[in-house]
């Protein structure tokens, strides 16, 4: 079934958040593992498998519309070097995709593609109410509990 | 069965600070929740559902006193802004409900409402430990130190 062009171009701006997110948390979560925060590790790889799930509900989407997903314009992954700074750079992230999504269900609703915007907004649910909510507890913490016993109750 | 006005007075009294509670322990656990304190929000939470059902208790026997339970007045919420706050807001609460407890049970004494007394006093034990509980913490904050403390209360979602 052909899709509309301006909710395509959006679904590819979107492909190209959560692509470049899933490479974000892949990088992260292997140093965070390499570093024995073993509990960040198994959390941050979760949010890998997510993004990867997220992407793969866009190009599913895309296909069926009779659109190409190009796959070589992901954003590109903001690598920390410290875990308050990796922390950090993932909110941004995840702050990003969020008003990405809310742009992307506008425009659906008005080209009146209702089945994508309901696709959309699974994915809005988990980006504020999952990821975005735990990242910023997880900062939250670090200024209470200091980044010490942080990093220790992430062993 | 018709009650005492005195005993069904203070039965009133035990349950707006009943209500009172069950509002104040609420919050506090979804802040602490929110803060990541997944242990303290456990606490806070049981703790709020333990009230409701104490009302509830209440709330019958005023009924079967042939009277009615006064559900509309709320006391003043001790709402605390950091954990050491919401231990003390609520440690204050809990002794305000239980030297009102206390003076009920003396009245129903008085009145020779022997099972007015008894279902306060189950109620009472279970008080004191929550108090316990929030002297314990105090402690275990001082001595800790309040990182530690929190990080203590962290927890597993």
């Amino acid at each position: 079934m052909k899709g509309n062009k301006k909710v395509l171009k959006h679904l590819q701006k979107l492909l190209n958040g959560e692509l470049g997110a899933r490479d974000q948390y892949f990088a992260h979560s292997r140093m965070y593992k390499d570093w024995g925060l073993n509990k960040l590790y198994e959390r941050i790889n979760h949010e890998m498998e997510e993004e990867t799930e997220h992407a793969d509900m866009l190009i599913e989407r895309m296909l069926f519309l009779e659109c190409e997903p190009d796959f070589n314009q992901q954003d590109k992954a903001r690598v920390g070097k410290t875990v308050p700074e990796m922390l950090k750079n993932d909110l941004d992230v995840e702050y990003e995709v969020v008003d990405a999504l809310k742009a992307a269900i506008k425009v659906c609703e008005d080209e009146q593609d209702y089945d994508t915007r309901e696709i959309l907004v699974k994915l809005l649910d988990d980006t504020e109410m999952d990821h975005a909510y735990w990242l910023e507890k997880q900062l939250g913490l670090i200024d209470r509990i200091g980044i010490k016993n942080y990093l220790q109750s992430q062993m | 069965m018709k009650g005492d006005p005195g005993v069904i007075q203070q039965l009133n009294l035990c349950l707006k600070d009943q209500l009172t509670s069950i509002n104040q322990l609420f919050l506090h656990a979804r802040m602490s929740k929110d803060w990541g304190l997944e242990e303290f929000n456990e606490h806070e939470y049981k703790d709020s559902i333990k009230a409701m059902k104490f009302a509830d208790k209440i709330i019958e026997r005023i009924l079967f006193l042939e009277a009615l339970p006064n559900l509309q007045d709320l006391g003043k919420l001790l709402i605390g802004e950091d954990v050491a706050e919401i231990v003390k807001g609520d440690l204050d609460m809990l002794m305000g409900l239980r030297s009102n407890m206390v003076e009920t049970m003396k009245v129903c004494e008085d009145a020779r409402d022997y099972i007015s007394r008894d279902i306060l006093e189950h109620m009472l034990e279970e008080v004191e430990e929550q108090i316990d509980w929030r002297e314990t913490q105090q402690w275990l904050i001082e001595n800790t130190g309040l990182q530690n403390y929190l990080q203590s209360q962290t927890g597993d979602e």
